[in-house]
């Protein structure tokens, strides 16, 4: 799972391109820390994601440093869990799917229904904006057809939709991340 | 610091919308990654807002506040599904989508063929229709070609796809032999359009479909205008607009999730939604002169999320190597992916 460390950067060193890894890698950690990785794992994950990067940055042009690597930060941290789960004895079931953990359940719940109870508070549109985006994963130009609003209008329900979403779950204590 | 904190979680909830998005130009990209590296900030605002959005808990939410409060037939009053102060345009569309995803086919919707239109068929007389020519298409991999019949219908061939049609005065008839084809067809009152895939036949008098032929005798099945039936060794099935079917071994089951007006496939994407890496290999393999090879079949289990440029199996594979740590190389004319 560790990388080679022949191939990691030293401290503060930039690349051809002017990348500064090692602010990749602060990040990265942080990023993890913040979605609930415990610091040894977040550490882990950082390092494995970090190599991964600094490989595909060597054969091909990058779009968005950050998104790849938090897509893949993000992928590694499901397997960890399923590891963890599966070490616990746990059933094999995936991360994602609607039957989480017996220990999971409970937090899981409430966290439901406070984005429930938030959901039902939000005025309809945006409510509506947020299902036909996240749930039935329309584009933002089927959405404005669809209720007659600008693709800018959509995404501001969108965002506006979330900053209620994340009010709503700090208000009730929950910290999504905190799975771990 | 409060106001400060407000505005970096708006731009945290503005920059997790944006990059929800399934492409990002290289501008936003770009701006992405300084505003990422600007304030150690961002980053921890972005992950928690990015937590809430991808968090199955609050796709269960969304299931829910969408979806009747309690089990109802279909049949009852759109209206009483919505809630209070919804618009008339949402209750609508809601009430269209009682079956928001992947739940099996309700028995409601078994409505069997209708028996006149069975009637009519066993009437056509078989002889004169066979005296009418076939015409045989077919496109070699990594080549769309799109067909007009002389009775207007329009069939988008995907790549590596096999088809042949036949029109006479009282029927239109397409024999699907591999591949996935798009078919708009022109309306006519009385000559019906079918089309034989062997497993499962589809028979409409004019709609949009689209019908996929996955191995294993399996049949994908969408609809993105009027009506189609389509009849299998398992059974018959009326599909509405913006219904998707798969029939695969014995089971059938109904998607509520067609939205566009067309198959992603012509526009040159496949969104995979959990999608098995076999299957989505087996669509841009038709995309594409060299195909992917799985070096272990186990492989082709791996579920797979995303939006991918169909016709670009570099970029796939990179991107698929990158995020589910895979490797793959070229060899022999394919592309060979392995663990």
């Amino acid at each position: 799972m560790l990388p080679n460390s022949e191939t990691l950067p030293v401290e503060g060193e930039q690349d051809q391109q002017g990348r500064n890894w090692n602010e990749v890698h602060t990040r990265l950690v942080r990023y993890l820390r913040a979605r609930g990785a415990r610091n040894d794992i977040a550490e882990d994950i950082a390092q494995e994601t970090l190599t991964r990067l600094i490989t595909i940055s060597r054969s091909q042009a990058i779009g968005s440093l950050f998104a790849l690597g938090f897509r893949i930060a993000d992928n590694l941290l499901i397997d960890q869990h399923r590891d963890e789960s599966r070490h616990a004895g746990a059933p094999e079931e995936d991360w994602l799917s609607d039957a989480p953990s017996p220990d999971r359940v409970l937090d899981s719940r409430r966290a439901v229904d406070v984005f429930h109870r938030c959901l039902r508070r939000m005025p309809p549109l945006r409510r509506e904006v947020l299902i036909r985006r996240r749930m039935r994963q329309e584009s933002h130009r089927a959405i404005g057809e669809a209720l007659s609003l600008s693709t800018k209008a959509v995404e501001k329900h969108i965002t506006r939709g979330l900053i209620d979403l994340r009010r709503a779950m700090e208000k009730a204590g929950i910290d999504l991340a905190g799975w771990d | 610091m409060r106001g400060d904190r407000t505005e970096i979680e708006g731009e945290a909830a503005r920059w997790v919308e944006r990059m929800s998005r399934a492409a990002q130009d290289s501008e936003t990209a770009a701006e992405f990654d300084r505003w990422i590296a600007g304030d150690p900030r961002h980053v921890e605002s972005y992950a928690r807002l990015a937590a809430i959005w991808q968090s199955p808990d609050l796709y269960q939410a969304l299931r829910e506040v969408s979806a009747p409060s309690r089990p109802r037939n279909d049949n009852d009053d759109p209206r009483r599904h919505g809630e209070d102060g919804d618009k008339p345009r949402a209750r609508a569309e809601r009430s269209a989508h009682f079956a928001p995803f992947g739940l099996a086919l309700r028995p409601r919707l078994l409505v069997p063929l209708a028996a006149s239109l069975l009637g009519l068929a066993l009437l056509v007389p078989l002889a004169l229709g066979l005296l009418a020519p076939e015409t045989h298409y077919a496109t070699p991999r990594g080549q769309d070609r799109s067909v007009l019949l002389t009775d207007g219908t329009r069939i988008r061939l995907s790549g590596g796809t096999r088809l042949s049609v036949r029109l006479t005065p009282w029927s239109r008839t397409v024999i699907m032999e591999r591949g996935e084809a798009f078919f708009d067809v022109a309306h006519e009152r009385i000559r019906r359009f079918s089309v034989d895939t062997g497993s499962a036949s589809v028979t409409v008098l004019g709609t949009a479909f689209d019908i996929d032929l996955l191995a294993g005798n399996g049949r994908e099945i969408r609809v993105y205008r009027g009506l189609v039936s389509v009849a299998a060794d398992n059974g018959e099935w009326r599909l509405p607009a913006g219904t998707r079917l798969i029939v695969a071994g014995g089971q059938a089951h109904s998607f509520h999730d067609v939205r566009e007006s067309r198959p992603d496939w012509i526009d040159g994407w496949y969104d995979a939604q959990d999608t098995p890496l076999a299957r989505l290999i087996e669509h841009i393999n038709r995309t594409t002169a060299q195909p992917i090879q799985l070096s272990d079949p186990s492989l082709g289990e791996l579920r797979i999320t995303g939006r991918f440029r169909t016709g670009k199996p570099r970029e796939m594979l990179d991107t698929l190597a990158a995020i589910h740590g895979l490797q793959w190389q070229e060899a022999d004319g394919h592309y060979s992916l392995s663990r």
